[in-house]
């Protein structure tokens, strides 16, 4: 029974497209968007154009050490005004112009180029280390390039994060975290698609027993929703080079249990009633919400912390704190992610009981 | 052996009695209709039957299982065909019958065979791989029809199958329920509220009124019992008129309607009475036309209303 339910439920999605794309092209487009903004940014911001007079060896010793942090890729113009017409046009970021006079003591500070009203999380860290590196530089005279103020290191606790993570370790479990919990709304409409349909009624009649019943709609897209978790994080590693520093054994597990709890979501959602428009609109505008608030759009360590806080209450913070140690932290095993898991399943107990309790058949 | 014997069985919707307490019996072979206006009941007496609803009150038992305690025995032995079509639009009328074939744990060989069959019965042997989207009204009232064959149930219960369908399906629905009653010995269940369906299809005829059965016998006997043949008068002159002298005379109530320049009443009234009291008036008949009685009569005359508002 259960087996002829899937391949029921197969060959209908197959002649679904619109369905197909929105479960598994439309988050790779949102992947791909998302990924790339954070990580091209990144390289945006390495970028700096810098002026000083053509004898000026003191400040080709200041530019030498800004290229040494390793933080910044400097090129030399012949005029200032070139400097800033890059920043101006937006190709750059930032640019910096070391007069000759340059003598922070004594008042005369080099010239930054930047966008003043660019936000702070954007400014703050290109404004710090050229600051950072300048004042040790200065300080330091002609040893500058031997000269380090700090050296930055996990404490011990945490383990050590991948080198130069990019944006996509974070849009692909992100995104794959809001399209995922989207199932539950997809669960859910099959309900009211079989009751329109008519065949619910078949389905009622057949010698089949009613948690059977219910199982033959949910595990086959149970089954879909973990195909297309494989699908995304396979491209995600594949297409857009996401990386997977803990073991892929407890990727895997972490994935079913969010899989389990987004089809238990659905049973829940279907079981408040309300006509396919009412469960439509409340069910997106509920996932949208918690997808949001869990972190799956904007990354949780951003969020304040109260707002870190609540967003526990959505089983998607459970998921992607999993995951982003998971991809991050070299070594992570099942034990560490042990508790989003629970979480999860936690979740997925409540909504599948409540889920089923409440749930009419004879709507 | 009673294949269906319900006893006092009865459904509340909230306030709404949709069904009041149903005493049906049918045996073995027997086609039975269950003939009422919409909002009778039928639809809600057959979900119990079923085990599709949890009745209120009373009991059922199909082909001696209790619905409520052996549920799976009682559905083995029934099949249904809902009056919504109940198929999945975008798959083929081969993959819909694959699909509802496994409900009754239909696989394999025997699973092809019932299948090409239903095809046959269904005129669809030629469209089988074709999507259900593309069928008229008919092929889908057709397939609907035959999703409930496929494990040979004792009893079949079809609830308003013909639904807006063209005569010709119509036609092939019928003939279809006739070969099944006959050539496989189904026992068959039919509801409509068509009298000219239940009057040629069925031997026996359940008339439903306001979630209750209000008759239960076969066509012929109900007719002579409860409905004689109608007159009818074309006169000319005011219906008001009419009216009044008819009813001084005794004709009157239920049954007896005067409009437009007809009136018309039970052939139990006194016709000679009815000619002089209209010849007093000075009211000129145009014609006389005497009609048979059929479940249509009956019914107004177990109910006082009529089957259909139309
Ligand atoms: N699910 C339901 N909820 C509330 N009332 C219902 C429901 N199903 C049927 N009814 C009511 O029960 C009565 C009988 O309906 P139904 O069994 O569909 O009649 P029929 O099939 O003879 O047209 C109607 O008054 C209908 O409005
Ligand atoms: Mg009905």
């Amino acid at each position: 029974m259960l087996g002829a339910a899937i391949i029921k439920d197969t060959q209908l999605l197959l002649r679904d497209r619109a369905r197909l794309a929105t479960l598994f092209l439309l988050p790779v487009i949102f992947v791909a968007v998302f990924g790339s903004i954070f990580t091209s940014r990144g390289e945006e911001m390495r970028q700096l154009p810098v002026y000083h007079e053509p004898g000026d060896r003191r400040a080709a010793a200041l530019v030498a050490a800004l290229e040494a942090s390793g933080a910044f890729h400097t090129t030399r113009y012949e005029r200032a005004e070139k400097v800033r017409q890059l920043v101006a046009e937006g190709d750059v970021l930032a640019g910096l112009i070391i007069p000759p006079e340059f003598d922070p003591r004594a008042g005369k500070p080099a010239e930054l180029a930047i966008d003043e009203g660019a936000p702070m999380q954007v400014r703050g860290p290109v404004e710090g280390a050229i600051s950072g590196v300048l004042t040790a530089a200065y300080v330091a005279g002609p040893r500058a390039e031997e000269f380090s103020v700090l050296d930055p290191r996990t404490p011990p606790g945490l383990d050590r994060p991948l080198a130069g993570a990019g944006g996509f370790q974070h849009a692909v479990p992100g995104n794959a975290m809001l399209f995922g919990f989207f199932l539950a709304l997809t669960v859910a409409l099959s309900f009211g698609e079989e009751r329109t349909s008519g065949t619910w009624r078949r389905l009622l009649a057949a010698p089949v027993s009613r948690p059977v019943v219910l199982l033959a709609k949910l595990v086959p897209w149970a089954l879909v929703g973990l195909v297309q978790m494989a699908f995304l994080f396979g491209t995600g590693a594949l297409a857009f080079g996401m990386q997977v520093a803990g073991s892929v054994a407890s990727l895997c597990a972490l994935t079913a249990a969010v899989v389990v709890c987004a089809t238990a979501l659905g049973l829940f959602i279907a079981s408040m009633g309300g006509s396919e428009k009412q469960v439509g609109a409340v069910g997106s505008i509920c996932l949208l919400v918690m997808a949001a608030v869990g972190g799956a759009m904007i990354p949780r360590q951003l969020m304040p912390e109260t707002m870190q806080t609540i967003s526990l209450a959505t089983p998607h913070a459970w998921a992607l704190e999993g995951y982003f140690d998971l991809l991050n932290r070299p070594g992570t095993t099942l034990a560490q992610v042990a508790g989003s898991i629970a979480a999860l399943s936690g979740f997925a107990v409540v909504f599948a009981t409540v889920g089923a309790w409440r749930f009419r058949f004879d709507r | 052996m009673a294949i269906l014997q319900t006893v006092g069985l009865g459904k509340d919707y909230g306030d709404v009695v949709a069904v009041e307490a149903l005493d049906l019996t049918v045996e073995a072979g027997q086609l039975t209709a269950l003939l009422g206006p919409n909002g009778a009941g039928k639809t809600t007496a057959i979900s119990m039957i079923c085990g599709i609803v949890p009745a209120t009150r009373g009991n059922v038992c199909v082909a001696g299982h209790d619905i409520a305690t052996e549920p799976f025995a009682a559905r083995r032995a029934l099949g249904l065909v809902p009056q919504d079509l109940a198929l999945y639009d975008e798959l083929t009328a081969r993959q819909n019958l694959t699909f509802f074939g496994r409900l009754y744990g239909l696989s394999g060989t025997l699973a092809r065979q019932r299948i090409a069959w239903a095809l046959e019965v269904a005129g669809l042997t030629g469209r089988a791989d074709s999507a259900v989207s593309r069928f008229s009204g008919g092929m889908k009232r057709r397939l609907n029809l035959v999703a409930a064959l496929l494990h040979k149930p004792r009893l079949l219960i079809l609830d308003e199958p013909t639904v807006g369908v063209d005569p010709q399906s119509r036609n092939h629905i019928f003939e279809t329920i006739r070969a099944l009653n006959r050539d496989h010995g189904m026992t068959v269940i039919y509801t409509s509220h068509y009298m000219e369906e239940v009057q040629s299809l069925c031997d026996r005829v359940a008339i439903m009124d306001h979630g209750r059965i209000v008759a239960l016998d076969s066509v012929d006997h109900l007719i002579a019992t409860h409905a004689a043949p109608m007159v009818e008068i074309g006169f000319e002159g005011d219906a008001n008129t009419v009216e009044q002298a008819l009813a001084a005379v005794g004709i009157a109530g239920p049954g007896v309607t005067v409009a437009d320049g007809t009136a018309q009443f039970p052939h139990g009234h006194r016709l000679g009475a009815a000619f002089s009291a209209l010849e007093r008036e000075g009211t000129r008949l145009r014609s006389v036309h005497t009609q048979a009685a059929d479940l249509e009569s009956v019914f107004l005359a177990l109910t006082g209303h009529r089957l259909r508002d139309d």
